[in-house]
């Protein structure tokens, strides 16, 4: 990435801040109502289905699809150099789901094609939930 | 269907006005404001003294007081917000009308105004230009921005590849819309596109912004204002210009309609199919009309891509057809259903959905520079994400 400081995602906040500190111990991990299970993603603490106010993260798979991408060619932000790809993306375990990821460049991609989580490390300690296709170099923890 | 308790025609368009249209007004917002309905009063006929109300954009930097102050009202009785952004001018147009309907208000002036290309431009990122540190507080920012999704024409982009992948939709069918739109600023003096011609070559050459978007699929910053009044048809009926009808306006929003103002929005079951479809059913239901009684319509372009996904939520273009509507000729001023014929935020300018409003009211009046002849069923939509809102302005006669 370039010089330029990356945005930093809040990971205090009471309704998402679990994403972040199950990202941290390299999980992605959903929100779910734990009176009766419905998933509760974007997060939130009271779930519609069943009144429940009870809830907690839990982990999925670090398997996700393609679900549309684009490649960013004019330069927004000094910290986001241009060209890069942003990819929403259903997760396989719960494919109502979504994410977005941040890739490099102009990989090639396609609806449906299988990425994997990685866990990028921000230089103030945060860690972001990344994509890349299945098998791409590179895994680290 | 909740919200059927509306009677159509009850309050009409009495006045509009704009400011001109630029890339750099050298006014502060207020003025600009000020301007644009000091012009819709006089284009009814009534002088300041008459305003007890007055409806705003919740992006606006004017406030309510700041309007009444800067054109001498001496009291207001109603005030109101709608939003968020483009969301808003045809909910702002229901909420004068409820405003009347109760008794709170006789005559409400609707307006926005920003310095939309020399102040606060929308098509950068938002917080992220100033902040490190992003999202929290019920705006779920810290799912995207951290990613580099910055703008809405990035997430717009996601849209319209995503609607590639579904349907089959193409550049070339996006150009299309672009393409008519800037023939309507053509015949537009006003418009910032005036007197520069678009051809799908120059589109498609045109460089990429956030594929599958290019240059072209990008609204106008623009600064200007513009500015309606709405009062009781009956009322209306004795002003300069006299009335036109708001027959029926909606705002709705969809179920799972995710949390946050707008990129949540790519977290719903589709990406394809907005908000614009809910407000289509009730709007439809309130009007006892439909898509074939359209005359002309002014539909909200933040993007190409945006249109395309309206034509199929108003039901004018089966799914996943709205490119082909498009590209057939359909949007043209001699097709089947006539858009944004004064250039649209695509190549009029960007007034966040209120300059559709004038636009929709002129076409009614005959009174357009890209007329439709005879049109008496005139719509007009406002941004999808996160909801929407919409209006049908009618003759009357």
């Amino acid at each position: 990435m370039s010089t330029a400081q990356r945005l930093i995602p809040v990971t205090q906040d009471p309704d998402t801040g679990g994403f972040f500190a199950a990202a941290a111990e390299g999980q992605v991990a959903l929100r779910y109502c734990t009176d009766c299970g419905a998933l509760l993603h974007l997060p939130r603490a009271y779930c519609y289905q069943c009144g429940g106010w009870n809830s907690g993260y839990r982990s999925v798979s670090p398997r996700a699809f393609v679900y549309s991408w684009t490649v960013v060619e004019h330069q927004i932000h000094p910290a986001y150099p241009v060209p890069y790809t942003v990819a929403l993306v259903e997760l396989a375990d719960e494919p109502t789901a979504r994410l977005v990821g941040f890739l490099p460049g102009r990989p090639h991609l396609y609806a449906g094609q299988e990425l994997r989580a990685w866990f990028e490390r921000l230089d103030d300690g945060t860690t972001l939930v990344q994509w890349r296709p299945a098998g791409a170099e590179g895994d680290q923890a | 269907m909740s919200g059927n308790g509306w009677t159509p025609g009850a309050c009409a368009i009495a006045g509009l006005g704009t400011t001109d249209f630029s890339r750099n007004s050298g006014r502060s917002d207020l003025s600009l404001a000020t301007q644009a309905v000091l012009a819709a009063l006089a284009d009814a006929g009534l002088e300041a003294s008459a305003v007890d109300g007055v409806v705003r954009c919740d992006m606006d930097l004017v406030r309510h007081t700041d309007l009444a102050e800067a054109l001498g009202i001496r009291q207001l009785s109603y005030w109101g917000e709608c939003g968020p952004g483009g969301v808003a001018p045809c909910a702002m147009v229901g909420q004068a009308v409820g405003a009347i309907l109760s008794g709170q208000a006789s005559t409400v002036v609707v307006f926005r105004s920003l310095n939309g290309r020399s102040g606060r431009r929308y098509g950068g990122a938002s917080a992220a230009q100033s902040q490190q540190l992003v999202g929290g507080n019920v705006s779920y920012d810290e799912f995207f921005l951290p990613h580099g999704l910055l703008t809405p024409g990035q997430m717009f982009a996601l849209m319209a590849r995503r609607h590639m992948i579904e349907y089959g939709s193409t550049p070339e069918q996006l150009g299309s819309i672009a393409v008519a739109c800037r023939e309507r600023a053509l015949a537009n003096p006003a418009a910032q596109m005036y007197g520069r011609p678009l051809t799908m070559a120059d589109y498609l050459d045109a460089r990429m912004i956030a594929s599958p978007l290019r240059l072209f699929d990008f609204c106008l910053e623009t600064d200007g204002a513009a500015a309606v009044v709405v009062t009781s048809t009956e009322r209306a009926r004795d002003c300069r210009n006299g009335a036109v009808r708001i027959h029926a306006v909606a705002q709705a929003s969809v179920p799972g309609t995710q949390p946050g103002m707008m990129f949540p929005a790519l977290m719903r079951d589709s990406i394809t199919s907005l908000s614009s479809r809910a407000v289509a059913e009730l709007l439809w239901s309130r009007a006892g009309l439909g898509p074939a009684d359209v005359d002309v319509a002014q539909l909200y372009d933040c993007f190409t891509i945006t249109l395309l996904l309206q034509l199929e939520d108003y039901g004018f273009a089966k799914r996943g057809e709205g490119g082909a509507f498009a590209a057939d000729g359909g949007i043209g001023l001699d097709g089947q259903l006539p858009c944004n014929t004064s250039g649209g935020h695509l190549s009029e300018g960007y007034i966040h959905g209120m300059n559709h409003i004038v636009e929709g009211v002129r076409q009614i009046r005959g009174t357009s520079t890209g007329q439709v002849r005879g049109a008496e069923v005139s719509l007009v939509t406002a941004a999808p994400p996160p909801a929407s809102s919409a209006l049908i302005l009618t003759a009357d006669r």
